[in-house]
């Protein structure tokens, strides 16, 4: 019964990474525009309409895009970008919705039930979009349902710059002649599973017992019949606690440079203790990962007492790369992650922190908070911004929500 | 072996030694308690190997001299039923079966032998230190400090409280590296300077049986055990081995910002305003402007915030520091003045807290808190 009541809008920024691009640079409007690593060995991270034509997707590598679309123009990203423009529009949304949820830098959920008693849902939905498209200029669509999934599937099909409202009762309707892929959370490997059993439509899925899926895929197989037949009770979360920070990096070529990947180890740790403390948070587990050249993944993790300190950090970290990289191989990546996370500031320890550095510490973050985070950093991470050639085509992964690698030095405090 | 004692007399000593006695034991004999027989004393032994405490107590009928070690937690769950009553021991020294003879009944039970129960360390005469210490003065040493030691297997060292004597005074040192107290005593001395760092356990329990003696405690250590000798007990223990970490150089020397505040008015007042502090990292923040400290707390994540004014005798330039709350509740707890000076110097370097008035002439304690990095 009361999901029936629910109404859930999904709002989705269209291409949103080339469309705040556009709105940067209006010689990028109706041409083919690919963001992502510039190197052969990055990916697509966003495309537009115009490269999706000659079958361009995300996640796509560069080179394959490239060779599709050669006359696609091709944008590093800027991701500090992006998020002040992601931000205006979650500034939109938070002073209209009652209950909203940022799932990631270009949607947002927002939990309408019981509005329509006082408006007209879509009409107060539609509102809501043109005020985002007139205050950032982004396009952007939406799907308005019962759920989330719902709703997101719906937005699915209303894009490029649409709106599609699934009303309560007719989701079954609407889902039914739309091909599996439309599933959220569908992963490939289940998507070639489910093909190979001649389940095209999601009609044909829903119909299955659910005892099957259960079989075939555990607990996530029961997950995405839920999904297929419109079910979805999930509720719409202000606030998600960010779990992990990580980075991440592929080179350009696969390396056993021990020094030179101790020193990237060092400037990706000092990227992460910054945003931890940035956002006020403590870390009490690393994990370092590499990935050799033949696609083995291996990681290593440990616990350690709260931080956000850079040296504790990275004396972990090379600690944890020594004892993980065993094997005389070329390495492809390296990452590293912070995670069991608590909201705090550091307590500083009477034996081990000179007051000096905690003072360093706070200069620092304040030198780059004013002038970007690459305004000041170690001495062995500079190599990598200043030498234009053979690192900065590497491609850079973080969490969904932040991105990519930074640019280049923007002005040092020297100056 | 057999003898006759009163049950509650037996119940008090058992129940002051079985603290030692851990929970997960590496030697099953140490789930017993060691009953030593010579005479008409009779001496009860725990031990967890690390600690060990022993009692003495004297006993009626007594026949045959022997040892044997007996279930704990049987014979002190029995013992809290009885009513006071004299309760007969009976023990086969060779089948070790024991037979306790109450008024109504009797209980047997089975003991392992004595000399299974593992020996005492000895001290080295060559490494060996001994002085004599009130027990007032070892009590205060202990109650003041216990609670700054750390709980870190990483720095051991930490995990006790440092003794420091020298001849003319003693130095009970505890730091969990984000507090630490330092409480001097100049009423007692050692005829040469000596330290060693007592485990938390031994500490511990010392407090609770030292408010009792009234004699002086003998103290005997070399660089691995410790003996105190109580009149009715006698605690033996490992030491914490390693160097303890030289905290006089951390103690901030100069430190212009003077606080004085009442101590019950600032503790209350943080207990309140700590409950709005968040639960992860407990800060709170004071500030200091004028005459005028204002504590506050808050937790974004449930949009809760608190601030309250007090007024206080403040010398020195205005600022703000962070603490974490239930250290320095816990550090205006453990001082007993009425008014606290806390020395301040800047935000990212420890606040010390002295008290005003001191309990006794002869003492001089020392708290210090490590503030928490709050951005700007």
């Amino acid at each position: 019964m009361r999901d029936n009541k629910r109404q859930i809008i999904h709002f989705d920024l269209d291409s949103f990474f080339v469309s705040a691009e556009r709105l940067q640079n209006s010689k990028l409007v109706a041409k083919p525009v690919l963001i992502g690593g510039t190197s052969d060995r990055g990916v697509v991270s966003s495309c537009s309409y115009e490269a999706r034509r000659f079958g361009v997707h995300s996640a796509m590598p560069m080179k394959m895009a490239r060779r599709l679309c050669p006359d696609a123009i091709i944008i590093r990203g800027d991701m500090e970008l992006y998020s002040k423009y992601s931000n205006m529009v979650t500034d939109i949304i938070a002073e209209k919705a009652p209950l909203y949820e940022k799932a990631s830098i270009d949607e947002h959920y927002i939990d309408i039930s019981g509005m329509d008693h006082f408006f007209n849902s879509l009409k107060w939905t539609r509102e809501l979009r043109s005020s985002i498209i007139k205050n950032t200029g982004l396009p952007v669509s939406f799907g308005l349902s019962v759920n989330k999934t719902v709703s997101k599937i719906a937005t699915g099909e209303a894009k490029p710059n649409g709106e599609l409202e699934v009303p309560p009762g007719l989701e079954k309707y609407f889902l039914s002649p739309l091909s599996i892929s439309k599933i959220p959370m569908l992963g490939h490997k289940s998507y070639r599973l489910l093909r190979s059993l001649g389940l095209t439509n999601i009609h044909s899925l829903s119909m299955l017992p659910v005892e099957i899926m259960e079989r075939l895929m555990g607990k996530n197989g029961i997950a995405i019949w839920k999904k297929a037949n419109g079910i979805d009770n999930s509720p719409v979360i202000h606030y998600h606690e960010r779990k992990s920070i990580s980075t991440e990096k592929t080179f350009d070529k696969d390396s056993t440079d021990i020094k030179r990947l101790n020193e990237i180890l060092v400037s990706m740790i000092e990227k992460v203790s910054f945003r931890l403390r940035k956002q006020q948070k403590l870390t009490s587990c690393i994990t370092v990962k590499i990935r050799y050249s033949n696609f083995d993944t291996h990681s290593i993790q440990k616990r350690i007492p709260y931080t956000s300190f850079d040296h504790v950090l990275i004396e972990t970290a090379k600690e944890l790369f020594k004892k993980l990289y065993s094997r005389r191989m070329l390495i492809r990546l390296i990452g590293v992650r912070l995670s069991h996370l608590v909201q705090g500031v550091q307590q500083l320890d009477l034996f081990e922190d000179r007051p000096e550095m905690a003072k360093l510490y706070m200069s620092m973050d304040h030198i780059r908070k004013r002038y970007g985070k690459d305004a000041v950093k170690r001495a062995v991470g500079v190599r990598d911004m200043q030498s234009p050639s053979p690192h900065n085509g590497s491609k850079e992964k973080h969490d969904p929500g932040e991105c990519f690698e930074n640019r280049v030095l923007k002005g040092s405090i020297y100056h | 072996m057999k003898f006759v004692i009163s049950s509650s007399e037996l119940l008090s000593h058992l129940l002051a030694i079985s603290r030692v006695i851990s929970t997960k034991n590496t030697l099953p004999i140490l789930d017993n308690f060691l009953f030593k027989l010579e005479g008409k004393d009779l001496e009860i032994t725990a031990s967890d190997l690390e600690t060990t405490l022993t009692t003495g107590l004297s006993v009626e009928n007594a026949s045959e001299s022997g040892s044997i070690a007996l279930p704990a937690r049987i014979l002190t769950e029995t013992l809290k039923e009885f009513a006071e009553q004299p309760l007969t021991f009976d023990i086969n020294t060779e089948t070790m079966a024991v037979v306790i003879i109450s008024e109504n009944g009797q209980f047997n039970i089975v003991g392992q032998k004595g000399i299974d129960y593992p020996k005492l360390p000895e001290l080295k005469e060559e490494k060996k230190t001994a002085l004599l210490m009130s027990p007032e003065v070892l009590l205060q040493g202990i109650a003041k400090t216990l609670f700054a030691t750390a709980d870190d297997e990483l720095r051991p060292v930490m995990n006790g409280i440092f003794m420091e004597m020298f001849t003319d005074k003693i130095n009970f040192v505890a730091s969990d590296a984000h507090k630490l107290v330092r409480y001097t005593r100049t009423d007692a001395k050692a005829e040469a300077e000596a330290s060693f760092i007592l485990p938390k356990k031994p500490a511990s329990l010392l407090k609770s049986i030292l408010p009792k003696e009234e004699n002086q405690v003998s103290i005997e250590f070399d660089d691995k055990n410790a003996f105190f000798t109580l009149s009715d007990f006698k605690l033996v223990c490992r030491l914490v081995e390693g160097n303890y970490p030289s905290y006089n150089s951390v103690i901030p020397k100069d430190n212009p910002h003077k606080l004085n505040i009442d101590r019950v008015e600032l503790y209350n007042s943080l207990k309140r305003v700590s409950v709005f502090s968040n639960q992860a990292s407990n800060l709170v923040k004071l500030q200091l402007t004028g005459n005028q400290l204002t504590v506050s707390a808050q937790d974004i994540d449930f949009s809760i915030s608190a601030n309250e004014r007090l007024n206080c005798q403040y010398d020195g330039e205005d600022m703000e520091i962070g603490f974490k709350s239930v250290f320095l509740i816990e550090i205006l707890a453990n001082l007993s003045s009425q008014e606290v000076v806390v020395e301040l110097s800047d935000p990212s370097r420890a606040g010390i807290l002295l008290p005003v008035e001191r309990d006794n002439d002869d003492e001089d304690v020392l708290m210090l808190l490590m503030p928490m990095m709050i951005g700007n």
